[in-house]
């Protein structure tokens, strides 16, 4: 159902507020059917905002936005999928392990995809959203404007 | 989470009661600034009761569980104060229930983020879902359906112009949720402008005049009043009516059931599928009877 709208419905994103709407149902959906996931979610919420400069912020495409001073680096959907932006090299090496996935939408990029499926992901994750932090502050400098305009 | 309810009654109330004006004493804004969006109120009350929520620090499970529970004190004050009935409500919770969750979730990481102000950035929406319904035309259609009758026009005919009292018990779940159900039809006279009408449960009467009177071929009604139940009242008009007979030259007959309708409210999408799903059930259980009795007629 996620790829289904991700793919085929993209148009949606265009409607305000949609996708948020259909974020919330998502993450409704994990805590009628997946109560584990949605501890897990929870859990790497809040682990997440205690570390050092991140903050909450809205992902465009729904979700929990993860940010570093105003600029976003990762996001949770509500089923459970992390996305992190990092360098393309670790990126392709994450992926190459299997310690993640290439992007769901943009596939080899920058950005990995990381599925949250029960509080045994949590630490796992924590250290990707750690390791996506320190790749923004580093390239803070190189003027990394957003999340749509962040290397992919 | 009371008072997120009520910040998003507010604007429902007040559109409300400027509709007890008429159309001269608003100066002809009276529908420009009633019935608030459907999708923005629900939105906005998940949105302010996020900011009212914000000391309590609710993780997204229990933001989820305050949402539903301030959906359903919202499903029970617009049946008490606002006079909606129980089959509207049961038909808007879904979209209520998901705007209250997304406004809700969103608000929560707005309002985390900057912890001490409404974000008047989000004003825009409130303005909105005032201004939204002012915008919009009534949304129009019509509901069709059709069944086979082993029967011959001339024996289908007077089973369509009236029929006594169905037997069936309900068969659709709305029915027997305690939707109105049409019981029996009277018919005033066999010419165009005559009156009939159309009995449903509860005593709920449509009443008819005929448009369009073509013996054994073709029935059209204008449907001149409804009934004042709170599950029609302001959402849904339904303004015509038509049977209409094609005789399949095998013995049988093939009946079409029309009605056409004006929607109120919005989403159309999403009411235009419930009205043709009611609409069908509506249609069915009069054909299937009118069917029964041509059949056992012949």
């Amino acid at each position: 159902m996620f790829h289904f709208v991700v793919h085929r419905l993209r148009w949606l994103t265009h409607v305000p507020l949609a996708p948020q709407f259909f974020d919330a149902l998502l993450l409704a959906w994990t805590a009628l059917v997946n109560r584990p996931r949605l501890r897990a979610i929870e859990a790497l919420e809040s682990a997440a905002f205690e570390l050092p400069g991140v903050a909450p912020c809205l992902h465009r495409f729904g979700g929990i936005g993860f940010a570093h001073d105003g600029v976003e680096f990762a996001h949770l959907h509500g089923n459970g999928l992390l996305d992190v932006h990092l360098t393309r090299e670790r990126a392709a090496a994450l992926a190459a392990t299997g310690r993640a996935a290439p992007h769901h939408v943009f596939g080899p990029s920058a950005w990995i995809s990381f599925w949250v499926r029960s509080p045994t992901d949590v630490n796992a994750a924590l250290g990707l959203i750690e390791e996506g932090a320190r790749v923004i502050r580093l390239n803070e400098k190189a003027s990394a404007p957003g999340v749509g305009r962040l290397e992919s | 989470m009371l008072v997120g309810n009520a910040a998003g009654t507010v604007p429902c109330l007040l559109g409300a009661y400027l509709l007890t004006f008429n159309d001269a004493q608003l100066g002809g804004l009276g529908p420009f600034v009633a019935l608030p969006s459907l999708f923005l109120v629900p939105f906005l009350i998940g949105f302010v009761a996020a900011f009212v929520w914000r000391p309590l620090h609710l993780g997204i499970g229990m933001t989820l569980a305050h949402s539903a529970t301030c959906t359903a004190i919202g499903l029970v004050s617009a049946g008490l104060f606002l006079g909606e009935g129980i089959i509207c409500l049961i038909i808007l919770s879904p979209i209520l229930l998901a705007g209250v969750m997304a406004g809700a979730l969103i608000g929560r990481l707005v309002f985390r983020r900057k912890k001490n102000s409404l974000v008047l950035c989000f004003a825009p929406l409130a303005i909105l879902a005032l201004v939204e319904p002012g915008l919009r035309e009534p949304h129009t259609g019509a509901v069709i359906d059709e069944i086979r009758i082993n029967a011959p026009p001339a024996r289908v005919w007077p089973h369509v112009l009236a029929f006594d009292e169905i037997p069936d018990p309900p068969d659709y779940w709305l029915f027997r949720a305690g939707l109105p159900y049409p019981t029996m039809t009277t018919n005033g006279g066999n010419f165009v402008g005559a009156s009939r009408a159309c009995h449903f449960s509860g005593g709920a009467v449509f009443e008819e005049k005929v448009a369009e009177f073509v013996p054994g071929q073709r029935l059209a009604f204008d449907i001149v009043k409804s009934p004042p139940d709170p599950e029609l009242i302001g959402h849904l008009d339904a303004y015509r009516g038509q049977f209409e007979l094609r005789d399949n030259g095998d013995g049988s007959t093939t009946l079409t059931g029309t009605t056409w309708y004006a929607l109120q409210v919005r989403p159309a999408w999403y009411f235009d599928w419930w009205t043709h799903d009611i609409f069908r059930a509506v249609h069915l259980r009069v054909m299937n009877n009118i069917k029964r009795l041509a059949e056992r007629g012949s």
